[in-house]
């Protein structure tokens, strides 16, 4: 039987979907399940980490993990895998994963997968299903080591209802800071917002929205909805929105039940990151568009007028 | 200082990829640099031009690479290394970062540039494992790099929460994201320039290192099959007066597709 080791993921003291869906997947595919949580007041986290699906909890609580810092981390999630001799170490998306993982995969002579989409036992080896070259291909991979750690893509594996585990923590010790990269400050603009990977509804702007003004305009309709609300990289790049807020291929992958992309023309590197939506709504003044030929319903015309128009109508929903 | 900058040749991704038997149709097919690589090359000829560096590029594989490093030449890097070797064949990330490890530690470097990801296998992970294997303290999707003094930088990374900001000791190593410089255009001069250039190309042996050394014939992960990837079809557009049509599309989401 094989052993899955889930990198739990935490963000301002909760624990994330995809620590469920990864370790749902990992029943699914009979393995042992364990999972590693590591932050700086995270003790409370023991009984949502065995309720998420896990058998085993190994947990680094130290209030110097409280910022994220690759290198301690990775000592966290090394010394966990050697623990429950893990033979697979999954990651669900993040900045801090994909920081994370290749670093756990070469201390432990392992092989590293990114964005995978599934993963396949055959004949007595790992295969994993990814996209590349900017999502226009699929790539199946053999993976010819005993060990795989892999990051796993946003929306790729489901959350089963009736998964449980049992409450068995572990506790790692605090590992050493990295004194060679040592993070001074965290510059978060986010917080109290929705998060963008954990949101049911994503509102996205784009260049359409030009300004300030115009970028208020599609916030109003997002916080209507209590949606996540991002951006493309041409509002990033313009300093109108953080970098954290934006969907693509270098940004953030989201896959809500519905996705609004207001004036965004729909270039391949965005489309990389959102067209796992189960559902896509946009708006465009350009009937040619790009971003129309993955809508499933498209409104043409001027978001100035547009916006307005769809906060009321969703208004008169409720 | 000294820096080193990776760089690879990759699909130029806005082409129509064709997947036949299991494999990506090379007819047709066009090289260019990484988008990544290029604003790697970018940050090095700019910490060159305000902080006074040497500048040096490492590609590796990719068949003939002339032009590409002929562009980067233009734009600003002093010198070229090009590894091609056919033991490389089935390279994957860690055979990659072994070859660029053997690079820098024939060189005295006090930072390495690479990209984030490559555009044809956006995996994201050769730079960081080769800080691993260098021993050197390392930041992934660096958006801003501002140098302290000559044994420290300060870079900002884009991370979950935030924009982190990290002071590392040199030698390091970041990977860069495309948001943190817009890469110029070669200008005619650098052009005419980077043609007398001298670009110094190897085999494994002359950098002397056997494949068995570096795993060659042994990848750890290897792709079996290329696919077609699922496409989206367009659903309905609408055109028209924008109340009508807007509240007609918020009635299909409430409705149809029972998603408000
Ligand atoms: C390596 C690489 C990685 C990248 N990664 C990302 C990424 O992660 N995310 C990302 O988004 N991009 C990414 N890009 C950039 C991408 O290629 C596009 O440049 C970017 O997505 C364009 O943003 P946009 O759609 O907002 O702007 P534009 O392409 O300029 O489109 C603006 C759209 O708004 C419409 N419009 C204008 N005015 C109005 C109006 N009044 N009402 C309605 N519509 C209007 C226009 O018709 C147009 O379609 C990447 C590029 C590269 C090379
Ligand atoms: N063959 C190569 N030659 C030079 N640099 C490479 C090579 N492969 C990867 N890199 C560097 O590593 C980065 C990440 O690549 P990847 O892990 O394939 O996404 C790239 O942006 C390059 O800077």
């Amino acid at each position: 039987m094989s052993k899955v080791l889930v990198v739990a993921d935490i963000k301002q003291g909760d624990l994330k979907s995809s620590t469920s869906e990864l370790l749902s997947k990992a029943k699914a595919i009979g393995a042992e399940r364990a999972v590693v949580a590591i932050g700086g007041n995270i003790e409370s986290l023991s009984s949502d980490l065995a309720n998420a699906g896990s058998d085993t909890q190994y947990i680094a609580n130290d209030p110097g993990l409280e910022l994220f810092s690759a290198g301690p981390y990775t000592t966290c999630v090394v010394d966990a895998a050697r623990q429950f001799d893990a033979d697979m170490i999954w990651f669900g998306f993040s900045e801090s994963g994909k920081a994370v993982a290749p670093r756990v995969a070469a201390q432990l002579d392992a092989a590293c997968a990114t964005e995978i989409t599934d993963v396949i036992l055959e004949g007595g080896h790992i295969e994993v299903v990814r996209p590349a070259i900017t999502n226009k291909v699929i790539q199946r991979v053999k993976i010819n080591t005993d060990k795989l750690v892999a990051v796993v893509r946003a929306g790729a594996f489901e959350a089963v209802e009736e998964i449980t585990g049992t409450e068995n923590v572990v506790e790692l010790s605090p590992p050493e800071s990295d004194l060679k990269a040592v993070i001074k400050e965290l510059v978060s603009d986010a917080s109290g917002e929705i998060d963008l990977a954990d949101a049911d509804i994503v509102v996205s702007v784009g260049r359409g929205a030009k300004d300030q003004a115009g970028i208020d305009l599609v916030k109003d309709l997002a916080n209507d909805l209590s949606a996540g609300f991002g951006s493309s990289r041409a509002m990033v790049d313009g300093g109108f929105m953080a970098h954290n807020k934006q969907v693509g291929q270098t940004g953030k992958i989201v896959a809500p039940t519905l996705y609004i992309a207001i004036g965004i023309s729909g270039a391949i590197q965005h489309l990389a990151g959102m067209n796992g939506s189960k559902v896509i709504l946009a708006v465009n003044k350009d009937p040619e568009a790009p971003i129309f030929n993955v809508a499933d319903y498209g409104i043409v015309g001027d978001l100035f007028e547009v916006v307005p128009i769809l906060r009321e109508e969703i208004k008169k929903l409720s | 200082m000294k820096i080193l900058t990776t760089v690879k040749k990759v699909v130029d991704v806005e082409l129509t990829m064709r997947v036949e038997d299991g494999a990506i149709v090379e007819d047709g097919m066009q090289y260019v640099i990484n988008a990544w690589d290029e604003s790697a090359v970018e940050a090095s000829v700019q910490l060159k031009e305000n902080n006074g560096a040497e500048t040096t590029l490492v590609s590796v594989g990719g068949g003939d690479n002339t032009d590409m490093i002929r562009r980067c030449y233009a734009m600003g890097i002093e010198n070229g290394i090009h590894i091609e070797d056919p033991a490389l064949d089935k390279a994957d990330s860690s055979i990659y970062a072994r070859v660029l490890q053997m690079v820098y530690e024939k060189g005295d470097y006090d930072l390495v540039i690479t990209g984030k990801q490559a555009q044809d296998t956006d995996s994201g992970q050769t730079g960081i494992i080769l800080a691993e294997y260098l021993g050197l303290p390392c930041v992934s999707n660096v958006v801003a790099i501002e140098v302290l003094d000559g044994q420290h930088i300060k870079v900002s990374r884009s991370g979950d929460a935030g924009t982190e900001i990290v002071e590392m000791e040199l030698p390091a190593l970041i990977t860069v994201d495309v948001s943190i410089n817009e890469p110029r255009l070669p200008q005619m001069r650098g052009i005419m320039m980077a043609k007398k250039k001298k670009i110094e190309v190897m085999d494994l042996a002359a950098l002397g290192v056997s494949a068995d050394d570096i795993s060659a014939a042994a990848p750890r992960s290897e792709i079996v099959e290329y696919m077609a990837s699922k496409t989206r079809k367009g659903g309905q557009k609408f055109e028209g007066e924008p109340a009508d049509i807007t509240a007609q599309v918020v009635d299909l989401l409430a409705n149809e597709a029972k998603v408000l």
